[in-house]
């Protein structure tokens, strides 16, 4: 090519140009595309790992699940398609909605008991003092501890004739009570167990947004005269709401799910008091092979934690102030 | 550019070697999943046999110990073990069954034959046990009677009868006579008065003298509903609980926790200790109790006698009897389910028996082993075993059907509440009756 052009230069006035055909220009961006291409290819490469566990343990199981709640599967023979059955029955199922009534109580006990106990501690813990990281760390000791060991603590606390509450309460004259064997007292037996499970993982979520709260506030506040009790409804109340609000998220969704505590302490019993509808579906996928309706009960209880966290959403708007 | 078109050929290696590389990895995996014939290379045939029982403990040792010699005995056949305690492996077992990779051979709780049953897991034995005397093994008979075909889809492995259990140094100081084989549920009632103690002036008792209520049934509500003429599951498949006969029963069950004050309530059994920790502890003086609460009781050293259970006002007695099975795997291929088989034979013979029999956890299937002293004559108490296999001859099952666990729970949930006094015994009855009879109706037999 470069001769070609040499000659064209010199005689172009006297001879006719040479048919050259101009170098075609060059798409800008082409070569970027292909680029982008390959590289797409290689991250698609690098995401498979991550998209293969998320397709065959979590996409694929949820719609397995979607089908078998619409199936008669008993895990040994095939599902057969029994439409709204499962559902149509758990509106009968007197045993679901006791199961559900027994979660909404321990809900109701184990949530507001948890988060504020959670916030007590933090406050009284977020002190700049020697002994603090083991005190933290004696909190949040129960926390990663299994339920089965907890279960064991717990009913050196709790049993009816050698456990330490009873004892306490012979000092008042008070007579012994069944904690975990009274249909009355489960609940609530097993709602503050779960707290004092529960309360220092909150707890350490309290104490960073505790330390997170500007101490010019505070001093500010001093200044303007503001005692204890208001410096913290003014103060540490509102700036820590945000924690507030996930805390009592977290609390509920917990609750609606919690299984290992009830499976291992008291079996569902007396009777049916402790029941909770996660060991119910269990029960019912596990032991009565009947693992369509259990997926069915699942959807249901999902349904269930989704309205429910909505609904905190929709309220959060009207106490939680974000800094 | 150049940069990307020097690298590339690179990197589209590494591509084609990782795609080797996984198709490698897929093939060998495949390979290994594919091993389900159970013959290896060796031309052994392996079998998978699972049972549950406490890790390290002596039913678990003694199972170790029949696998070796029958290992020894049978060049030819491999045995892998799948063990754990009652819960997990049966838990397990479900998961098992569902995933296709359940043993080929398991010991099952005879009330849970038919549930396996019922689902087409398990291969009828019929054939295998045409070999066999029926008349040289317990229990053939009741693992029958639960296939509505007469079919034989588990094999006696070890089996449970009831009986009185009576502590005798408690009866020694109360001065009452024992039990006899003319007992009815008056001499246990008043027996139980006088062996009821408050030792501590408290107002409560510190000994009762019968243990009513356990949330083992068999050694509860179950016989006295058949002592009063009652029945819980009937002739039909039908469940007949809700009858007068068993309203009886458990009005006399009330009477003796509430009235009378012979036997602690469900709060206070669970309070003092759970149900089976009573006898052991000398805090109940007399209980309907399986064979395998021997070994329990034995652990309380407890100075302990058996008798027959008492006659109800029909005279029945009400005795029960659940037959641990051999069951073997459906999908279990030929060669594997006659390995399995032989391991049945294998474990059904005197030796082996006579081995499980030390134990003291059952009675032994072998008829030859339970005319022998290790089992009419034992080193602990009690002396008299031959009540068990009386009361194992006259027994009845367990209303043995598909969904067994689900309608007696749901039966076993309502006679709680009325005997916690939560509701009345008709409403309890009819309740009971109703959602068990709700279950038992929705199943649908597998195939």
């Amino acid at each position: 090519m470069t001769p070609v052009t040499t000659a064209s230069r010199r005689g172009r006035a006297a001879v006719d140009p040479p048919k050259v055909h101009p170098p075609k220009p060059s798409r800008p961006g082409g070569a970027k595309r292909t680029a982008r291409r390959v590289e797409r290819r290689w991250a698609l490469l690098f995401a498979t790992p991550y998209l293969a566990h998320l397709v065959l343990l979590t996409a694929w199981p949820v719609l397995a699940l979607a089908y078998l709640g619409f199936t008669d599967y008993d895990t040994v023979s095939s599902p057969r398609w029994t439409g709204l059955d499962n559902y149509t029955r758990l509106l009968r199922d007197e045993a679901f909605w006791t199961s559900l009534l027994n979660t909404g109580y321990f809900a109701l006990i184990f949530v507001p008991l948890q988060t504020v106990l959670a916030l007590a501690l933090a406050v009284g813990l977020n002190q700049k003092l020697r002994a603090m990281p083991l005190l933290r760390g004696a909190y949040f000791v129960p926390v990663v501890s299994s339920w089965v060991v907890m279960a064991y603590v717990a009913d050196a606390v709790f049993n009816p004739r050698l456990g330490s509450a009873n004892a306490v309460l012979g000092w008042f004259a008070i007579d012994p009570l069944n904690w975990l064997d009274s249909p009355v007292l489960v609940i609530p037996t097993l709602a503050l167990i779960a707290v004092w499970k529960g309360a220092g993982y909150m707890m350490v979520l309290f104490l960073a947004a505790l330390q997170a709260i500007p101490q010019e506030r505070y001093e500010a506040a001093r200044v303007d005269g503001a005692g204890a009790w208001g410096r913290f409804r003014h103060i540490t109340v509102p700036g820590v709401s945000g924690t507030t609000f996930l805390v009592l998220v977290l609390s509920t969704i917990t609750t609606l799910q919690a299984f290992e505590q009830v499976f291992v302490m008291t079996g569902g019993g007396p009777g049916d008091a402790s029941e909770l509808t996660v060991l119910y579906m269990y029960r019912q996928g596990f032991e009565y092979f009947h693992m369509g309706y259990a997926a069915a009960i699942a959807w249901v209880l999902f349904a269930v934690i989704l309205l429910l966290t909505l609904v905190q959403l929709r309220l959060q708007k009207r106490w939680v102030h974000y800094a | 550019m150049p940069i990307r078109s020097t690298a590339m050929p690179a990197r589209r290696t590494v591509l084609r070697r990782s795609a080797a590389i996984s198709v490698a990895l897929t093939m060998a995996l495949t390979a290994t999943a594919c091993g389900e014939s159970g013959a290896g290379g060796d031309g052994r045939t392996t079998i998978t046999l699972g049972y549950y029982a406490e890790a390290g403990g002596p039913a678990d040792g003694t199972m170790r110990k029949l696998v070796k010699e029958f290992e020894k005995a049978n060049p030819t056949i491999r045995v892998k073990i799948e063990s754990a305690d009652y819960d997990k492996f049966h838990t397990r077992l479900r998961t098992q069954l569902a995933g296709r990779k359940a043993p080929d051979v398991w010991l099952s709780d005879g009330v849970l034959v038919q549930e396996f049953a019922g689902r087409g897991s398990l291969r009828d034995l019929s054939a295998y046990a045409a070999k066999l005397n029926p008349d040289d093994y317990l229990g053939v008979d009741l693992i029958k009677k639960g296939d509505p075909k007469g079919r034989l889809f588990g094999f006696p492995q070890g089996a449970q009868s009831t009986a009185l259990f009576y502590n005798k140094k408690l009866f020694a100081e109360a001065g009452v006579e024992e039990p006899t084989a003319d007992w009815t549920y008056d001499d246990l009632l008043a027996a139980a008065r006088k062996l009821t103690k408050d030792t501590n002036s408290d107002g409560k008792p510190d000994v009762y003298g019968f243990r009513s209520y356990s949330p083992s049934f068999v050694e509860s509500w179950w016989p006295m509903v058949k002592a009063f003429g009652g029945e819980v599951l009937g002739e039909d498949g039908k469940v007949a609980i809700d009858s007068p006969q068993s309203r009886q029963a458990f009005d006399w069950m009330l009477r003796t926790m509430y009235e009378e004050k012979v036997a602690p309530d469900p709060v206070t059994t669970e309070a003092l200790g759970k149900s089976q920790s009573l006898f052991p502890s000398s805090v109940v003086a007399m209980q309907f109790g399986i064979y395998a609460r021997i070994q329990t009781a034995n652990q309380g050293k407890v100075d302990f006698g058996v008798a027959p259970l008492p006659k109800g006002p029909t005279g029945e007695r009400g005795d029960l009897a659940n037959i641990n099975a051999w069951v073997i795997n459906r999908a279990a291929p030929g060669a594997r389910a006659d390995a399995a088989w032989k391991w049945i034979e294998y474990f059904s013979g005197e030796k082996p028996q006579a081995a499980w029999t030390d134990i003291g956890e059952a009675i032994p299937i072998n008829t030859k082993v339970t005319r022998t002293p290790a089992f009419l004559s034992p080193k602990t108490p009690p002396a008299d075993r031959k009540v068990f296999l009386d009361s194992l001859a006259s027994a009845d099952d367990l209303g043995l059907n598909p969904v067994w666990s689900e309608y007696t729970a749901a039966i076993s949930e309502a006679v709680t509440a009325a005997l916690s006094k939560e509701s009345s015994v008709p409403d309890a009855l009819k309740t009971g009756q109703s959602d068990a009879q709700s279950a038992i109706d929705r199943f649908r037999p597998a195939g």
